[in-house]
């Protein structure tokens, strides 16, 4: 390949990494990397699902149920958007199915919740109270 | 280990065009990444196998922003075994003229049909730009099964085999540099001074324990202690800013490796994210004379191979 080549290819290659920086269009595989990158307080509004029983006590899901994934990030990102689009009864719904293959599903559970909870994460991470906010966006049959 | 990259030859600041290498040094970059690419595939296939499920909240990023929506599950299926095929022909470098941008289109493909579906992985993008980069390259003209076809041309040093090699360094710092530039874009001088780090440390705990995960046992701890924030913020802007240095060679080079490495460590301790194209040091490979991993094996290894071959 000619050095001219090269050097065209080189700055096409550069070009294409800084595009979307000036873009501001996030993407795969060129990105602007905004994770972990905006300002944070330390109350966060965060996106998960419920088991609800029926004196209202509410449980921790697993991962997989919630997301049929392991990977928290695409679990929550996933929620999150289903969310925002609309989708959150149709996610109800998925989610009850996995929950009712799920042996850690706490007995007596009568519902499930697609909710978001804003929560102060230093406390919550310190086990203190933490909950400031708990919004139900689906509610849904839990399995029996 | 030394430099990667050559003394520049006619102007200092071509020295990325102008790289030479021999060709085992590409050869081996692409065994390192290729092998690392497919066992990343390999354990995490049963994600992308999932994908084919999926029938709603689709928004297609990358190589998907061409679809309209979803595609059939014996497409994904299909896409997915032919990627672990191309990848296996990758890392042996057997018919790599067909089989190197088979591997890495499979590869985009999927990571970009992944990634749209609501969140994407970042990690992925390094390991996906380093395969596009092999693929188009010369990188099975040695140490596979193509080159034991054709005569040995004997040492060859060109820049056919270097300029891949310096292409794939300079998109590493690139993103790294791309990466501290947007912690100062979003999250302004609050980023380093503030408390977000302390705070993306505990958001990122909280949201694994409402997700049903567990949170690392380090999180309350590093929480607790808010000095120890802005401390690692300003080193995590410093290391990636200063990531060009690493084109320099040398100790400056293997500092800011080890710097970033530590960086990627702590993200994992604290946060249980993981980095692990840096983390298994793969990322860094373009910066090292990394043939002498294979060339300079310990005496016992060859001795070995010697007697397996007999």
């Amino acid at each position: 390949m000619s050095r001219r080549a090269r050097i065209v290819i080189t700055a096409g290659v550069v070009s294409a990494l800084v595009a979307p920086v000036l873009l501001d269009a996030d993407g795969f595989p060129l990105s602007t990397y905004p994770m972990y990158s905006q300002a944070r307080g330390d109350e966060v509004t965060l996106a998960t699902a419920r088991a609800v029983d029926g004196r209202g006590e509410h449980s921790t899901l697993s991962l997989g149920v919630i997301g049929d994934s392991d990977d928290p990030l695409i679990v929550a990102g996933e929620l999150r958007t289903a969310i925002s689009d609309g989708n959150a009864a149709r996610r109800c719904e998925e989610i009850a199915r996995r929950a009712a293959r799920w042996s850690g599903l706490p007995a007596g559970s009568v519902s499930i919740e697609v909710v978001t909870e804003r929560h102060d994460v230093v406390a919550q991470v310190e086990g203190r109270p933490s909950l400031l906010d708990r919004t139900v966006h689906a509610s849904c049959e839990a399995p029996s | 280990m030394t430099d990667a990259l050559p003394a520049p030859t006619r102007t200092r600041s071509l020295a990325i065009v102008e790289a030479v290498a021999p060709r085992e040094r590409l050869a081996m970059l692409r065994i390192l990444t290729g092998t690392f690419s497919v066992a990343y595939f390999l354990i995490r296939l049963p994600v992308f196998l999932q994908l084919g499920e999926r029938r709603t909240g689709f928004d297609g990023v990358g190589l998907a922003a061409v679809l309209d929506g979803p595609v059939p599950s014996a497409v994904v299926d299909a896409t997915v075994a032919l990627t672990a095929l191309a990848g296996l022909g990758f890392v042996l470098g057997w018919r790599y003229r067909i089989v190197g941008p088979l591997f890495a289109l499979g590869m985009l493909a999927l990571g970009s049909y992944r990634g749209s579906w609501g969140q994407l992985l970042h990690f992925e993008n390094l390991m996906v730009l380093y395969l596009v980069i092999l693929a188009f390259s010369p990188a099975a003209d040695a140490w596979s099964i193509d080159a034991r076809r054709r005569p040995s041309p004997g040492r060859v040093e060109s820049t056919s085999y270097g300029w891949p090699i310096a292409l794939c360094s300079l998109v590493l710092v690139v993103t790294y540099v791309i990466a501290g530039v947007a912690k100062l874009r979003y999250g302004g001088l609050d980023w380093v001074f503030g408390d977000t780090l302390r705070n993306h440390v505990a958001y990122s705990a909280a949201r694994l324990d409402l997700l049903g995960s567990s949170q690392s046992p380090l999180a309350a701890w590093g929480v607790r202690n808010e000095w120890l924030w802005p401390i690692a913020a300003a080193g995590t802007i410093v290391v990636e800013l200063s990531a060009p240095i690493a084109l320099l060679g040398g100790r400056l080079r293997t500092a800011w490796v080890a710097a970033t490495w530590v960086m990627h460590l702590g993200i994992l301790a604290f946060m249980l994210i993981v980095f692990p194209f840096p983390l298994f040091l793969v990322a860094f490979a373009p910066l090292y004379r990394v043939e002498r991993l294979w060339i300079d094996r310990p005496s016992w290894l060859s001795r070995a191979m010697s007697q397996r071959a007999a």
